[in-house]
């Protein structure tokens, strides 16, 4: 399976920090070209005026939700094939069966390793192309 | 007809079934699977198809299940899936023809029930138990310093933001957007610690978010305890954050160790334990939700509802015909979402000051260049133009560069109405805050500055100012005290009020005491305004007990001293009986002073021009020697000692005689004295220039400047002067 890891992907998470930490967990999975938005309204103007190829979001942001944000790229004719990994917080079942239904293409549960992002990231791409 | 759409969903379920190439669901199947078959169990509900429905119900649980995880066997699982799909075309083609559905589906549900019922108790501890495996392999993966060092001052904001969003839900209590606002924060935090491994703060933010959680379904309402439970569980959070900074910076960290278990306990209490004050909530809710009531009249009728817990909450809200005043609310919300919506970046304080010191020396070489005589010769209309061009830009350019560094006065409000919150709890005395002009802007090095004189001002407010509650009814008072906080801007200086509508200053309490104490010889010529400025001294303190929080008589000197460090200047008014006033004027910027620049001999000084009360040239007669009392100055009628510079720098002066040179009349803490120099050169902004730790308590001296000619000048500080020339 050939990833491309310059692949642009975009980290939405209101806590900075957060999204450094899944940076760096990108970073040492050889994924490189990393863009950031603090909610998901940030996100969804960055999704419309550049090319990004994939969103890892978290689901508790101010603003614009993570599930809101994932219904509004889906409900996008020119984003609704995005690959769009979802973060939430453990025992949160409901959040998760709400995500599958409103479209997404994975979700991961925090906290995880660069291992297991990477893992899921590999099966989005996969499922895609077959 | 809508069999029709009925059969297609079943189809299109069988279809996408169809194009999966492994015995594995992936989740964007799962996904449409999942809407199909909500759909068909809308569907079959309508239709009355119960064997449909209980077979659509069993695979969307099963999915679930899948998707998240918890089923040990997934081949298992699709199996089944792979089954019940066809069986659902069946049941479906079996209804459309005959209008009934005679076959079995027990057997199915039953192998059905036997994979999602057997994990159902298995699933919880199972999930979690995957999840602890995989966390030891992560230890000291993202540990890395500059992850911690962004946690540490990024939750330490969300921190002070969530003290705020608590008092916020205090005062009321029904509100959503507080809760949130507060579930949030916590939730991020727990987020980062379990990256990072710092499990006692991950415990702690779990347990608050849990608890707020259950705010937020109603499960549990928000009661004083709830408040005081999360603003406890803040603190311990921020204590161990502070721990952790400390041990990052190589400090032993000072606090003891926190007991977490006993904090988590009173967190589990309060989520057990709740009141009965449920019902309130939900029905003010419904209320609040339906338009029929406002949120403040809600708020209104609670408060009257908790008073006397025999009336419901409906009740009060009916006797009092509540309704309006809805658009205030609403109003007040969006402000709040305003707030919020700013888009900022982070920037290195340590960044910023460099930038603002970098445009501080821009502009001063800028005015050397322009005041250099050879540029100032040449008579050319473009680089007059030119040169008048760069200054107003580099003006422009310190203006915005110094704002860059303002930060709104807020969050030191905040923490006050926190300390008042404490305070007020510790003292037994029932006060509210009301702040104004959170928004105005002042130097962020300012904000730790002012952080000791306002906590001062608002103890002596809590302790002295506001009476006990008996004592406030007596005299007829709300029983609620009121502390006043407001901020706002005046000519070059912010000004600070913080007032109360305690008991007042007692004047003749003061002069008694300032007598007694040897501070003034009689009350004799004193203004009100001097008479209350005696509560600066140390070891003048009217309260007649001395409490925890003041008293002790070190209160409101500190404030003094720590306002004239920063060039800033106190007012007090105060009515007896009705309440007290404190206005401090604090400059706008640590980074600029307004000065006069004077000359004695070849050096050159600099007086902040606020500390200056007239410049004169003394008549000969004006000039006397007093014996015991040294070299005086008449001024108007005031005599006034007469400070020589010269003598204090050791350098040359001009002028020996007093009518030849010039005097300054200069004010410090509560006296003025005539300082003489040679010249007056003229009044300029100039940026202020620490003198380093070398040199930093040079008596007299506050510190450097760079002037407009480019020589350096010594920046006075009038109180350290005339305690040089007394002593």
């Amino acid at each position: 399976m050939d990833i491309d890891k310059n692949m642009r992907i975009l980290v939405v998470d209101d806590f900075a920090t957060m999204r450094k930490v899944i940076k760096n967990l990108l970073r040492q999975s050889g994924y490189q070209n990393v863009t950031e938005a603090e909610d998901g309204v940030v996100a969804l103007k960055e999704l419309r005026s550049q090319k990004i190829d994939f969103v890892i979001s978290d689901w508790n942001m101010p603003n614009m939700t993570g599930i809101e944000l994932l219904k509004a790229v889906r409900a996008d004719s020119e984003l609704s094939s995005l690959p769009f990994l979802m973060v939430t917080a453990e025992s949160l079942k409901d959040n998760v069966l709400e995500a599958v239904k409103a479209g997404v293409s994975n979700y991961i549960v925090k906290p995880f390793t660069a291992e297991v992002l990477n893992e899921k990231i590999e099966k989005i791409i996969e499922n895609l192309g077959g | 007809m809508e069999c029709d759409s009925l059969m297609k969903l079943i189809d299109g379920m069988a279809s996408e079934f169809l194009f999966l190439e492994t015995k594995e669901i992936d989740i964007p199947t799962a996904g449409k699977l999942l809407n199909n078959l909500d759909n068909l169990i809308k569907e079959a509900d309508a239709l009355k198809i119960s064997q449909l429905k209980m077979v659509a119900c069993g695979l969307s649980s099963l999915l679930g299940k899948i998707v998240l995880d918890s089923i040990e066997d997934k081949e298992a699982g699709f199996n089944i899936l792979e089954k019940g799909i066809p069986l659902m075309q069946e049941i479906g083609d079996t209804f459309m023809n005959t209008g009934s559905y005679e076959g079995d589906i027990n057997g199915f549900m039953g192998s059905l029930a036997a994979l999602t019922g057997d994990s159902i108790t298995k699933d919880a501890t199972e999930t979690e138990a995957s999840q602890e495996e995989s966390h030891p392999s992560e230890k000291a993966e993202v540990q890395d310093e500059s992850l911690l060092r962004d946690f540490i001052i990024e939750s330490l904001e969300y921190i002070d933001e969530i003290e705020v969003n608590t008092l916020s839900l205090e005062q009321e209590p029904e509100n959503k957007d507080h809760i949130n606002a507060i579930f949030r924060p916590f939730h991020s935090v727990k987020g980062v610690a379990a990256f990072l491994n710092l499990e006692q703060i991950r415990d702690v933010a779990h347990d608050l978010e849990t608890l707020l959680d259950q705010a937020r379904n109603d499960e549990i309402s928000v009661t004083s305890q709830v408040i005081d439970i999360v603003l406890d569980g803040t603190d311990a959070l921020k204590a161990m954050i502070i721990i952790l900074k400390d041990d990052m910076e190589g400090r032993t960290p000072e606090s003891l160790e926190i007991d977490i278990s006993a904090l988590r306990k009173r967190i589990k209490a309060v989520e057990q334990g709740t009141p009965d004050t449920e019902k309130t909530g939900k029905l003010g809710e419904i209320l609040v939700e339906d338009g029929a009531i406002t949120q403040e009249s809600l708020e209104e009728g609670l408060k009257v509802a908790r008073a006397d817990p025999r009336k419901k909450i409906g009740e009060v809200l009916i006797n009092e015909g509540k309704v309006s005043s809805k658009q205030v609310s609403r109003a007040l919300r969006k402000q709040s979402k305003q707030a919020m919506d700013t888009a900022t970046i982070r920037v290195d304080v340590k960044k910023l000051d460099d930038l603002i010191d970098m445009v501080g020396e821009l502009v001063i070489t800028q005015s050397m260049i322009r005041q250099n005589s050879i540029i100032q010769s040449i008579s050319d209309r473009k680089l007059a133009k030119d040169v008048s061009q760069l200054s107003s830009i580099t003006s422009e350019l310190q203006k915005t560069s110094t704002s860059l560094r303002m930060v709104p006065i807020k969050q030191s409000f905040q923490r006050m109405s926190r300390l008042v919150r404490d305070l007020s709890k510790g003292a037994g005395k029932p006060i509210g805050v009301v702040m104004e002009g959170e928004d105005t802007d002042i130097d962020k090095n300012m904000v730790d500055e002012i952080y000791n004189p306002l906590v001062h001002m608002i103890r002596n407010a809590v302790d002295h100012g506001i009476e006990s509650r008996e004592e406030r009814i007596k005299s007829g008072k709300p029983e609620k005290g009121l502390i006043q906080l407001k901020a706002y801007h005046r000519g070059g200086s912010i000004v600070i009020e913080v007032s109360d509508d305690g008991r007042g200053l007692n004047k003749d309490k003061i002069l008694k005491k300032a007598i007694e104490n040897g501070v003034i010889n009689s009350s004799q010529g004193l203004s009100d305004q001097e008479i209350y400025k005696l509560i600066f001294h140390p070891g003048l303190s009217t309260a007649k007990e001395v409490t925890d929080i003041s008293g002790r008589g070190v209160g409101m000197d500190v404030v003094k001293q720590a306002v004239e460090k920063l060039c800033g200047k106190i007012e007090i008014n105060s009515v007896y009986g009705k309440g007290t006033n404190i206005m401090t004027f604090f400059p706008l910027t640590m980074a600029i002073i307004d000065g006069i620049t004077v000359r004695v001999g070849k050096e050159k000084y600099i007086i902040p021009t606020g500390a200056i009360r007239q410049l004169l040239r003394p008549l000969q007669k004006s000039y006397n020697n007093v014996v015991g009392r040294g070299e005086m100055i008449n001024v108007m009628g005031d005599l006034m000692p007469l400070v020589r510079l010269h003598k204090f720098f050791g350098i040359e002066c001009e002028h020996e005689n007093p009518w030849e040179a010039i005097i300054a009349v200069v004010e410090g803490e509560d006296r003025s004295k005539c300082v003489m120099v040679d010249e007056i050169i003229g009044e300029e902004e100039v940026v202020i220039k620490s003198l380093g730790e070398g040199l930093k308590d040079i008596k007299g001296v506050s510190s450097g400047a760079i002037l407009g000619d480019g020589n350096v000048g010594l920046i006075l500080d009038p109180e350290g002067l005339f305690e040089l020339s007394e002593g």
